[in-house]
């Protein structure tokens, strides 16, 4: 099935829509391990995507370039940077064809790698890459919207889980991360908050799936 | 926690407004007005450094923006890096036809947003180097100072880099003036009550009525231990200890302390802790020269000092004591 651009402008307006519950929560499990600003930001950064109209790209490579060069404009955040070098990434690849559902995981595979590369932190370090990459081997051979979103939102619980009890190995948390031990990191919880909300059958939800 | 704002979205932008309408030697400029440089402009044939971090602690970054000092500064969010397009600007216009030091503190987004500027730029022909201040003891242990952040200790590179540049130095010699001042800069803080960020509901972190944290970050990160608040003595004990423990190689008997004060402790209590730090130098058989106390580099409202002590050879020493002249610091 195929991955199209009005799919992702729903889904930026939904998730723009959503960062109004979110931006405080996230602010909250911010605010234990870094300064309480992660929710606030993201929601600033969102909301600079939707405003970025990527309802009228050309493209899905136009669309994700439009959401990457709003993000890179509306913070110089470790996280929102990440964010946006991710999709500048998906821009990158998908230049020039139509991409299918099923390609998902390999183009957020080579988005999580570029990510590793710029930001420096690996697998294991308890960051959004952990969470990227529970998504990248949870959704692969998935070709439709309803089952990527719902595989992805299971495999985000479940990493959440599995990492609460490890401690954090880069940014801010690094510098105490026995205390790290139990919390959840804020950019992996922003990662699965926000696929729920892509994810969920509210309004829109239809748009998503067909 | 109260704040004398209008609105958490414009508190940059606003108070950016206002710090270039006091002080004319500043001018914004650049994407969305978020570099500050020097009104005169760039000098030509000159060395340019631009730095750049998050915005909420004045005088540093923009502050420092002035002759004898820093050329430009990229500006960001509160506690945020600046963005990619900051960067670029702040490059540019530090551009004088002899290559830009990037010099600012180790922090990932900071990093990210100064790295990728370079790689845009590279095509334009702009040679840049990179210094990253690592000051704060407290954030990784002498075998890994690369991995420190960097605090109010930054100030000295600007400082002695800031006069390499204005006395004619190429790109190489500035950015190793740069690379030692940082290597002979050590910095550790306290913390006594937090700040909030004017976007979010709560403060950056809890700490009870009666508790310090010794150690603490510009943004508030943890640091080594939390416990019951002590005479202001014994706070400038422990940090002092903890300074004098870790003294780089190249340590030779003279240093210039800063006591800076993290926006809401008073100058008095600054003077409090700096007597009893000097005193202790003293018996430590660490001259001091050129002593600094005062808001140098701030974290907003947060209550707390930190004490940075930068150990001086005689090219270092000269640099310090060469001419400079910024909004928030004058050296004649």
């Amino acid at each position: 099935m195929e991955l199209t651009v009005f799919q992702i402008a729903v889904g930026v307006r939904r998730a723009a829509d959503a960062m109004d519950r979110l931006e405080q929560e996230l602010n909250a499990a911010d605010a234990k391990l870094g300064d309480g600003d992660t929710g606030s930001m993201l929601a600033r950064v969102i909301a600079a995507m939707a405003a970025a109209e990527p309802q009228a790209a050309a493209s899905v490579s136009d669309a994700f370039g439009r959401l990457a060069r709003a993000g890179m404009s509306a913070t110089g955040s470790s996280l929102g940077t990440l964010f946006a070098s991710a999709l500048l990434s998906l821009s990158k690849q998908t230049k020039g064809r139509e991409i299918q559902w099923s390609d998902l995981s390999d183009l957020i595979a080579v988005a999580r790698d570029g990510m590793m590369a710029r930001g420096g932190a690996k697998l294991g370090d308890k960051t959004v890459l952990d969470a990227l990459d529970a998504v990248v081997v949870a959704i692969a051979g998935r070709t439709d919207a309803g089952s990527v979103g719902a595989t992805a939102c299971e495999a985000l619980d479940r990493t959440l889980v599995e990492f609460r009890d490890r401690p954090c190995r880069m940014g801010r948390a690094k510098f105490f991360a026995g205390k790290s031990v139990g919390l959840d990191d804020p950019g992996m919880l922003a990662c699965a908050s926000l696929a729920k909300v892509l994810a969920s059958e509210g309004a829109g939800a239809h748009y998503l799936t067909t | 926690m109260k704040k004398l704002i209008n609105d958490p979205a414009r508190y940059v932008d606003e108070s950016l407004d206002g710090l270039t309408l006091a002080f004319p030697s500043l001018v914004r400029d650049g994407a969305a007005g978020r570099v500050v440089r020097r009104a005169e402009g760039m000098t030509e044939g000159k060395v340019g450094i631009a730095s750049g971090g998050g915005f909420g602690h004045l005088p540093l970054f923009t502050g420092y923006v002035g002759r004898g000092l820093i050329d430009t500064c990229a500006i960001g969010n509160v506690f945020e890096g600046p963005n990619i397009d900051s960067c670029i600007d702040a490059i540019r216009l530090a551009d004088g036809g002899r290559g830009v030091l990037r010099l600012y503190g180790n922090y990932g987004g900071d990093r990210m947003n100064f790295d990728m500027a370079g790689e845009v730029l590279e095509d334009e022909g702009i040679r840049c180097t990179t210094v990253l201040g690592t000051d704060d003891i407290a954030s990784g242990g002498p075998g890994e100072i690369g991995r420190r952040r960097g605090v109010a200790g930054l100030i000295y590179a600007y400082k002695t880099a800031g006069a390499a540049a204005e006395a004619g130095a190429d790109l190489e010699e500035v950015t190793r003036i740069a690379a030692k001042a940082v290597a002979a800069t050590r910095t550790i803080g306290v913390g006594l009550a937090p700040c909030r960020l004017p976007s979010a509901a709560k403060p950056s972190f809890e700490l009870a009525e009666d508790e310090i944290e010794m150690g603490i970050g510009i943004h508030g990160e943890p640091g080594i231990w939390r416990d019951r608040l002590r005479p202001a003595d014994a706070i400038a004990d422990e940090m002092v200890d903890r300074l004098l423990a870790d003294l780089p190689a190249q340590s030779g008997g003279e240093a210039s302390v800063l006591v800076n004060g993290l926006g809401a402790t008073p100058l008095e209590e600054l003077f409090i802790l700096y007597r009893r730090i000097r005193s202790r130098f003293d018996q430590a058989g660490l001259t001091i020269a050129h002593p600094l106390v005062g808001n140098y580099v701030t974290s907003m409202e947060m209550q707390g000092a930190s004490v940075s002590l930068f150990h001086l050879d005689e090219e270092l020493k000269a640099l310090l004591r060469a001419p400079a002249e910024c909004a928030f610091w004058r050296v004649d």
